[in-house]
């Protein structure tokens, strides 16, 4: 296990004006364990203590409760360890905006430890395989996000850490620019190294991780592999519409089809979870007929992480913000 | 420990020498001070010919620039800490203090060639000084420097806030210059206001100034100048070095 947590918790004291101060439960009881190797995401809302998490495993803050253990050392106790073993970019990216980025990426690798003939091969290697030579002696701030971002990575990577801490990393970016840093993430673990990100993008959760971590309001609500997560609720969800007054009886009649696993109302649709869709929904469509239910629309799509994320919270994570 | 520092100096020099322009802009109200405003002093009646008044005023604009070139370093690292640049430094491997502390010698040298510039107009100008009196001023110089740019990072990093940073800087540097004998010697200021003057340490630096202008080394304002300015250049950079630390657990 290159991270391995137990019951982290984190509290903040927020100031509320006049002297007066409030508690703020950001990490409620987080239990996290992480296998070399693995890209592995931390999947919520905005707000429900991801980046508090990835902070305090990062060793930006110190945990107010429970213990954490990153690449063999412990957070409290030794962060100089930790820092030597990571590879942080944070929310914001953390370059300095006003140096070239090959000035960043030297400095990193010296700092880590290289000679500055050592350092400058390193930050050419980086530079070539993130196509980032034609901008590298511009200043950072004359770049799009994009390039910002690909910099942030290049210069977290600089030291070849064997793990690596992404906080939101494609938040911001366009959909090529996203589907590039996925690609470079996927390429990070074909090289073995072990990779922690935050997403509130089901997609991004979905396409890039192992496994995965839901939380919600400081707590972890599942974990697992993605497939197993969405084949514990159902492999496919069949999304109805059938006018108001139809709701109800439909729901009471699809229950006790032997196929549904659950039916769930959402607006004015209903989303009825079942096993094997493409061999089930011509039952689901005659049974339907049978109870004098009229279909406004149908379709059948595979069940998705925020179906995982509405099982165990009772929200869509799209509208949990 | 001394690499990270030098690797940071290296790094923050490179960069100042990109773009030049700001350490140089830096000096030109205190050398419109010198143009401008000497000559008036000189034909004044406390003024004496003009290399006299110049080598009375020209300690006084060095501490100027001590002051104000290196009070608004800060103003940088508030946005560093934004976008997340100094977190990232803080997990890094880096040594914490060398990023305060290969900053804080950036900012001596800019100031030091700052200096050698302004003297050496001054000198064009007409004023005669001690050599070794200005080798010593230039050392003084550093030292305020590391007093400023030590309390500008400490303020940056602990109110984040470069709003509040601006009041409290205006509130702290009129009456500090105002009280130093910058533009006329404290002599001629009421007794009331030598007595204040004398809680200022950049008074007894541009006291010692001009005393070592003058080629006199005997002059004990030199020896207080010096201490005190270091033990408060050492106060505000042990303070913006703990606060560095601070910002990662």
């Amino acid at each position: 296990m290159i991270i391995e947590a137990h019951g982290l918790r984190k509290t903040f004291t927020a100031k509320r004006g006049r002297g007066k101060t409030e508690q703020v439960e950001a990490v409620r009881g987080v239990d996290l364990e992480v296998e070399a190797g693995q890209i592995f995401a931390v999947l919520g809302p905005n707000g429900a203590g991801k980046t508090t998490t990835i902070r305090m495993l990062a060793t930006l803050i110190p945990p107010t409760a429970g213990t954490a253990t990153v690449a063999g050392h412990d957070v409290a106790k030794e962060p100089g360890k930790v820092r030597e073993n990571i590879g942080y970019v944070g929310q914001a990216g953390g370059v300095d905006e006003n140096a070239p980025g090959r000035d960043g990426l030297v400095l990193a690798a010296r700092l880590g430890g290289m000679s500055r003939k050592q350092a400058e091969s390193r930050s050419e290697e980086l530079l070539t395989s993130f196509s980032l030579t034609e901008f590298a002696d511009r200043p950072i701030k004359t770049l799009s996000g994009g390039q910002k971002r690909r910099f942030a990575l290049a210069i977290g990577l600089v030291n070849r850490p064997p793990l690596f801490f992404l906080d939101e990393p494609t938040t911001g970016l366009d959909p090529q620019n996203r589907a590039n840093l996925w690609d470079e993430v996927r390429a990070l673990r074909k090289q073995g190294t072990s990779v922690l990100l935050t997403t509130h993008y089901l997609e991004e959760a979905d396409a890039l991780c192992d496994r995965l971590v839901i939380i919600d309001h400081g707590l972890v609500v599942a974990e697992g592999r993605p497939d197993d997560l969405k084949k514990e609720i159902a492999g496919d969800v069949v999304t109805l519409r059938l006018g108001d007054a139809a709701n109800e009886p439909a729901q009471a009649l699809l229950s006790a089809e032997p196929y549904v696993r659950e039916v769930r109302t959402e607006d004015e649709t209903l989303r009825v979870y079942v096993d094997d869709g493409e061999h089930n929904l011509p039952h689901l469509l005659r049974a339907l007929e049978a109870g004098g239910l009229g279909i406004q629309s149908i379709s059948l799509d595979r069940a998705t992480l925020d179906d995982v994320f509405l099982r165990h919270t009772g929200r869509s994570l799209r509208d949990a913000d | 420990m001394f690499r990270h520092t030098m690797l940071f100096l290296g790094y923050e020099l490179k960069l100042t020498l990109r773009n030049p322009v700001w350490p140089l802009f830096g000096i030109l109200q205190p050398i419109l001070y010198l143009l401008l405003f000497a000559p008036l002093v000189a034909n004044t009646t406390v003024g004496g010919t003009m290399g006299d008044t110049l080598r009375l005023f020209t300690p006084g604009v060095l501490m100027m620039i001590a002051l104000f070139g290196s009070l608004f370093v800060g103003f940088g690292m508030i946005n560093e800490i934004r976008n997340g640049y100094l977190e990232r430094l803080a997990v890094s491997p880096a040594w914490r203090p060398a990023i305060v502390l290969g900053r804080t010698m950036r900012d001596m040298l800019v100031l030091v060639v700052q200096a050698l510039l302004v003297i050496g107009l001054a000198f064009l100008m007409g004023m005669r000084a001690s050599a070794p009196g200005v080798l010593v001023m230039l050392v003084l110089m550093a030292a305020t420097g590391l007093l400023a740019s030590g309390l500008s990072y400490g303020l940056a990093l602990a109110l984040r806030d470069e709003n509040g940073m601006s009041q409290i800087m205006q509130f702290f540097a009129l009456p500090l210059i105002l009280l130093t004998g910058i533009m006329l010697p404290m002599s001629l200021a009421p007794h009331w206001m030598q007595t204040v003057a004398h809680f200022n340490p950049l008074y007894h630096a541009v006291e010692a100034g001009r005393s070592l202008f003058d080629g006199d080394f005997t002059d004990g304002s030199i020896p207080l100048a010096f201490g005190l300015t270091l033990a408060l250049g050492a106060l505000t950079l042990t303070w913006s070095v703990s606060s560095m630390k601070k910002l990662a657990g």
